[in-house]
């Protein structure tokens, strides 16, 4: 187990995908064109649309499961065994991105239910050092997260 | 443009070679293809080699040199193709483009893979990309089409196990094949789980191996005095990667297959026999759809009712396909070719298809942004 200042100083892998960003949780570091009116994650050096460098755009972690399942075989970058993965279509942008899924909500995942992006512990970087990575973890049905 | 066509083929069987090398490998397949397209390599113009996974695994570049020279193939332009699973299937591509420009009246093409090595682990798409370091496995991203494909059709997991079922009866026939012991749909549900919904029975089993093909001119094959088959078409697509991605109908896979066909004035009703891209059970239920073999969403019950069984209305993978052939990456474009080459030349022995005039190659590889990153269809008629 980490403590939170422990937890604060690991590297949050990949880089750039993600931040803490206050009061309202994580969030994911899209890119959005303002000409194309079009968003992206992650950011592109430029919009495929018309070359333009696309602004950095804060995208809200909250969405919906589009699909998901649990890789059962031994996991790679120490993750847990078994660990889940997804694609989450995010409620603000219309994005849907893959991503990983809480590991802990293994036995309660389905098509269709809420998430929230979450950054913790999880699993090791290229080296072999334990890294913060982000994930989606899945909301109670009231609207409050679990 | 002059239509090129496959006049010579050659592969070794799928399998494990801990005692020899990739370049070993290549160079067998590449004189068998000489040998029974009965040519000299002095007449080879130019040479494509696929290999995918030699640079990681052993730190090799530039192999298909070492290759062709081992089979008196020297002096052309020979070019180095890595394009995932389609490396193999792209370097075919290559090698009917350049035959068809003039550039070269007879190309060789040789794709090889040694990958049954310790601690090969999961293909991904790429180290270093971001999903890949998300958890990102080739075997997950199947698995996810599944499951939607599951939810909006109504797909069962007993269909897509009759897909190892029927490709590992095919493969009885087939000496190259890896695999070639029958499987119940039992078998295959009970085997260990993979990635849900998927079992390691439905996931296609790495391999060593070889292939190659000698493509020519018509007017050189009219020399040779063997039985060559017209290309009538060969086909390269890459994904849009826009998001969202529908994953129970993969739009590059239909866009390809549809480029294929009105590049060849041919349809799915004209085909004889398929040979496609089966890594998991239910990429095959995908591509019965992408091909136009059955309405979209009908890929369960398409397998269930026979119809791509040998004997059905289009047998598809008559070799066995990846999940009984093996999958060799660099060499599996190649030895798909090859089947639809042998089918139309009623060589197949007990898997023949008789009477097939027209075939199909379907390959697809690599992985990024819930899209593929290669597909390539080739329809090749006698």
């Amino acid at each position: 187990m980490h403590t939170d200042n422990e937890q604060d100083t690991l590297p949050l892998v990949p880089k750039g995908i993600a931040a803490e960003a206050g009061g309202t949780g994580p969030v994911l570091i899209g890119g959005h064109c303002p000409h194309c009116r079009r968003d992206f994650f992650p950011r592109p050096r430029y919009c495929p649309g018309c070359m333009r460098p696309p602004q950095e755009r804060l995208l809200s972690g909250d969405g919906v499961i589009y699909s998901y399942t649990v890789v059962r075989i031994r996991p790679p970058l120490g993750l847990p065994q078994p660990y889940a993965v997804g694609f989450v279509d995010l409620n603000q942008s219309g994005l849907r991105i893959f991503g990983l899924l809480n590991h802990g909500d293994i036995d309660r995942l389905a098509i269709g239910k809420r998430v929230r992006l979450k950054l913790g512990p999880l699993g090791q970087d290229g080296g072999g050092q334990a890294c913060m990575r982000p994930y989606f973890s899945l909301v109670a049905a009231e609207g409050d997260d679990d | 443009m002059t239509k090129p066509v496959v006049a010579g083929v050659g592969m070794i069987p799928f399998a494990k070679y801990p005692q020899r090398t990739l370049v070993d490998l290549g160079a067998e397949a590449a004189f068998l293809a000489l040998q029974d397209a009965n040519v000299a390599p002095g007449r080879v113009e130019a040479g494509f080699f696929a290999n995918a996974v030699g640079s990681r695994l052993f730190g090799d570049s530039t192999i298909g040199q070492n290759v062709l020279w081992e089979v008196g193939v020297n002096r052309v332009p020979v070019i180095n193709v890595e394009n995932a699973c389609t490396s193999g299937s792209t370097a075919f591509y290559l090698a009917c483009n350049a035959v068809a420009a003039g550039q070269a009246e007879m190309a060789l093409v040789v794709g090889a893979e040694k990958m049954c090595v310790p601690e090969f682990g999961l293909i991904n798409s790429g180290e270093s990309e971001w999903d890949t370091q998300l958890g990102l496995v080739a075997p997950a991203s199947f698995a996810l089409r599944a499951q939607r494909h599951m939810l909006e059709h109504g797909t069962t997991v007993e269909q897509m196990a009759q897909v190892a079922v029927k490709n590992r009866a095919h493969a009885a026939g087939n000496p190259m094949a890896m695999f070639r012991e029958p499987i119940t749909v039992e078998q295959v549900l009970a085997a260990p789980m993979i990635v849900d919904p998927l079992t390691r029975l439905q996931c296609c089993p790495i391999a060593d191996g070889a292939a190659a093909l000698v493509v020519c001119s018509e007017e050189m094959a009219r020399g040779l005095g063997s039985a060559a088959v017209r290309v009538e078409a060969v086909v390269l697509g890459t994904g849009g990667y826009e998001s969202p991605q529908d994953l129970a109908r993969w739009e590059t896979d239909f866009r390809v297959c549809a480029q294929a066909y009105e590049k060849a004035g041919l349809g799915p009703e004209d085909l004889d026999l398929v040979e496609c891209h089966d890594a998991f059970t239910i990429s095959e239920i995908l591509h019965y759809e992408a091909l136009g073999l059955c309405p979209p969403g009908d890929g369960g019950r398409f397998v269930e009712q026979g119809h791509a069984t040998l004997g059905g209305r289009v047998p598809v993978n008559p070799s066995g396909g990846l999940l009984s052939r093996g999958h060799p990456v660099g060499a599996t474009g190649v030895a798909q070719v090859m089947e639809v080459v042998s089918q139309l030349r009623g060589q197949a022995g007990p898997r023949q298809i008789n009477g097939a005039r027209i075939g199909l190659a379907h390959c697809m590889g690599g992985d990024k942004a819930g899209d593929t990153k290669s597909c390539t269809v080739a329809i090749l008629g006698i």
